[in-house]
């Protein structure tokens, strides 16, 4: 044990003198956490994505179509480009024609025309054009959906309107002016309201009476009501949250832990892999020359490897507790547990990739892979819920998925020891056999020699 | 009167790393207080026999003791001796200060005590100012005296040196030798391994010659120059007229030619002075001739056929 624990200090000591591995295993990944948090809005109150450049050219003499552009100038995903910049700085509004050059010249990816005819007679819904660039399937769904949302939430009266015009194609002006005094009459006979009120709002194409709301006071002008349309909230969903109710920083608790594994096994596989940088050196024939065995130097990098990552861990928790403010108060020794065995793990793998790699080269292509492998697998990129059921079934066997595990019952479901005891124990079993089957390569292996 | 026990004794020792026996049957006794030297070519089996000996590495035959203990697993055989390996066996990242301290930790040493004998081993390998650098920051030499130092911190009684001069100015080398041969005065015993005859000859009061892992004969430098056929060697540049009197030698003993110049070990009986008429019926000067004792190459040679650098 004597002997250990001056292999243990001094691998610390060798660790302090390193600048390079200081900054790579705490300063980093610190930075790498506040990137990534900026990159998916964690901590935003619309966490979705902001400014996307769009071009908007509206060809429609409609007044639909202005409070469709309006709409679209106040969804925050969107940044909404309607004139054209001449050479001379002067500027005119956009055409269609204008639209490719400037996709080519990577101006924006997505534009959107609003013909002539946006309320046809002819069907119901609105009609739009769409030019896009996408550099990926996800960016031309987030456009797709984001304009949908915002036509349902921001201006659905749209929706009503057209209604009302292939309505009034049908049956005619006579027989829809008969139709919505009928409805409007009825409405009102049956719930109350203004029966003139309720027909001009049938008439505007607004549905708010579909939803009940037949108060006077709030039916003033059309589309400063939007909550109240019917059309807003063809679908509503009650949500109940089960776990992770008050949290200050979701997102951020549900990420960070990702992000900690991932750098915690880089640099854990590099603080194991320091071993063969030991046998160049020659420095094992003099270590076991004392008396000290090389199990004492297998589990004194071990125990490094569990400080190193404990520390590593609790660093990283921490910077998302200053950077997002996730809770960790009252968690923290559950928090610090956890780390604990998740440490054990990667340290583990870090050994086991020291064992069976044949030289230094060789263990980082090996890591890297099984690295990026594990995190993608296990959870630490997106969850485990998106991938198919053959994955899923894969990524309980990682170190990765059951650490992620651990971080999220402490963190977001706020579970007891007791509750995260099975956690551990899969901890526990995937340390034990990977340690296990390092040290018996250790032993056949010629790293001593 | 009883014999003082051998502080090292090897018998029958083998070593195999596959299909390659690395030691074939080593056998010696290296008594306390013996400077002892394993001479032999690159890959003949020294470093093997040091690793056997330093106890990490299993025999696979025979017995190795240290002080009367088995050298494998005996915490007290290893406190008992001290290992200066061929690399440069030391945290380069660390200053040679926190180096000796963290060895002289593994061997149990804590407190003042240890200190002290950073200090002294500092001071013993003239590295005391530079105590606080870093070891990335020396010299070759300066590197090797501290791989001494770190290996004499436990005070062990048998150092074990597997070519601790590979690569090292003459200076550290001259100042390593002064060293170890201060210690081998105190009582150290001492084995160390080369292939340089000259290094051999000049520390070792005993010498193994080893070859192919088999200790092909061992002795004081007098007794095993006595096993040579032949008590001198006479030497004289190559040229014209030297050629002809070779050609007429070569019947009373050997003749070898190294870089230039001839080398003739004249057969035991042969008279000396027969070999003089002969110099002088060819005219040639005396004074291109000197005899001189014969080397551990010349029986290095006589052993195997080969020189020592082949």
């Amino acid at each position: 044990m004597n002997s250990i624990i001056v292999l243990l200090r001094k691998d610390f000591s060798i660790l302090l003198k390193d600048r390079a591995s200081i900054m790579l295993t705490f300063c980093v990944p610190f930075v790498l956490i506040y990137l990534f948090g900026q990159i998916y809005h964690v901590n935003s109150s619309d966490p979705g994505p902001s400014g996307i450049p769009v071009a908007v050219v509206n060809q429609s003499d409609n007044p639909a179509a202005e409070r469709l552009v309006n709409a679209l100038k106040e969804e925050s995903a969107f940044k909404i480009l309607t004139k054209y910049v001449n050479d001379d700085k002067t500027t005119r509004p956009l055409t269609e024609d204008d639209l490719r050059p400037m996709m080519a010249r990577d101006d924006f990816r997505f534009a959107l025309v609003i013909p002539k005819d946006l309320i046809r007679t002819d069907h119901i819904g609105l009609h739009l054009r769409t030019y896009t660039n996408p550099r990926n399937e996800i960016e031309s769904q987030t456009f797709n959906g984001i304009l949908q949302k915002t036509i349902f939430s921001r201006v659905p009266q749209l929706i009503g309107e057209s209604l009302q015009a292939r309505a009034r194609s049908y049956l005619g002006d006579v027989k829809l002016d008969e139709f919505n005094t009928n409805m409007a009459h009825t409405i009102a006979t049956t719930w109350g309201g203004d029966e003139e009120t309720i027909k001009r709002h049938m008439s505007e194409g607004q549905l708010r009476i579909l939803n009940g709301d037949l108060n006077a006071a709030n039916t003033t002008a059309a589309g400063t009501e939007r909550s109240s349309d019917a059309l807003s909230q063809i679908v509503k969903i009650e949500n109940t949250q089960v776990a992770g109710v008050g949290l200050k920083s979701p997102m951020a608790t549900m990420l960070v832990g990702g992000w900690a594994m991932q750098f915690l096994l880089f640099a854990l596989t590099a603080s194991a892999t320091a071993l063969f940088r030991e046998k160049e050196h020659g420095i094992f024939q003099r270590v076991l020359a004392a008396p000290v065995s090389r199990g004492d130097i297998l589990w004194s990098k071990f125990l490094y490897g569990i400080c190193l990552g404990l520390i590593q861990l609790i660093i990283l928790f921490f910077a998302g507790h200053v950077l997002y403010g996730i809770e960790i108060g009252a968690q923290l020794p559950l928090l610090v547990l956890v780390c604990v065995f998740a440490a054990a793990a990667c340290t583990s793998f870090g050994m086991l990739i020291a064992a069976i790699a044949p030289t230094p080269e060789s263990a980082r292509g090996i890591s890297t892979f099984v690295i990026l492998l594990m995190c993608a697998v296990g959870g630490a990129w997106f969850p485990v819920s998106f991938m198919p059921d053959f994955i899923q079934r894969f990524s309980r066997l990682t170190l990765v998925y059951w650490s992620m595990e651990g971080f999220s019952q402490v963190l977001w479901s706020h579970d007891t020891l007791l509750q995260l005891l099975p956690t551990l124990g899969y901890l526990t079993l995937i340390t034990g056999i990977v340690m296990a089957f390092s040290v018996w390569r250790f032993r056949k292996g010629r790293l001593f020699d | 009167m009883t014999a003082t026990p051998p502080l090292l004794s090897a018998n029958g020792v083998v070593k195999r790393y596959g299909s390659l026996t690395a030691l074939d049957g080593v056998s010696l006794d290296i008594a306390p207080g013996e400077f002892f030297g394993l001479l032999g070519p690159n890959g003949a089996g020294k470093s093997t026999f040091m690793s056997l000996v330093a106890g990490f590495r299993p025999l696979d035959g025979g017995t190795l003791t240290v002080a009367g203990e088995s050298v494998s697993g005996s915490a007290s055989a290893r406190t008992a001796l001290g290992l200066v390996p061929q690399h440069i066996a030391l945290y380069v990242d660390l200053t040679a200060e926190t180096n000796l301290r963290i060895f002289g930790e593994l061997y149990g040493l804590r407190g003042k005590e240890l200190r002290e004998r950073i200090d002294q081993a500092l001071e013993a390998v003239q590295l005391a100012d530079r105590r606080a650098d870093v070891v990335k920051t020396f010299s070759g030499g300066m590197q090797r005296r501290l791989n001494l130092a770190a290996a004499l911190l436990h005070r062990p009684k048998l150092l074990l040196c597997d070519e601790p001069t590979v690569g090292v100015d003459p200076q550290s080398r001259n100042a390593i030798f002064d060293l170890l041969q201060e210690l081998n005065r105190g009582g150290l015993t001492v084995i160390y391994s080369t292939h340089y005859m000259e290094e051999a000859t000049r520390l070792c009061s005993k010498i193994g010659i080893i070859d192919h892992g088999k200790i092909l004969a061992q002795g004081s430098i007098d007794e095993l120059l006595d096993q040579l056929p032949f008590e001198e060697e006479i030497r004289f540049p190559a040229s014209d007229a030297t050629n002809v009197l070779l050609a007429q030698l070569g019947g009373h003993g050997d003749v070898e030619t190294v870089d230039g110049v001839h080398r003739f070990r004249p057969k035991g009986g042969y008279p000396m002075s027969s070999f003089y008429l002969l110099t002088e019926s060819h005219s040639l000067p005396q004074k291109l001739f000197t005899s001189q004792r014969p080397s551990l190459e010349a029986l290095f040679l006589q052993l195997t056929g080969r020189t020592l650098r082949e």
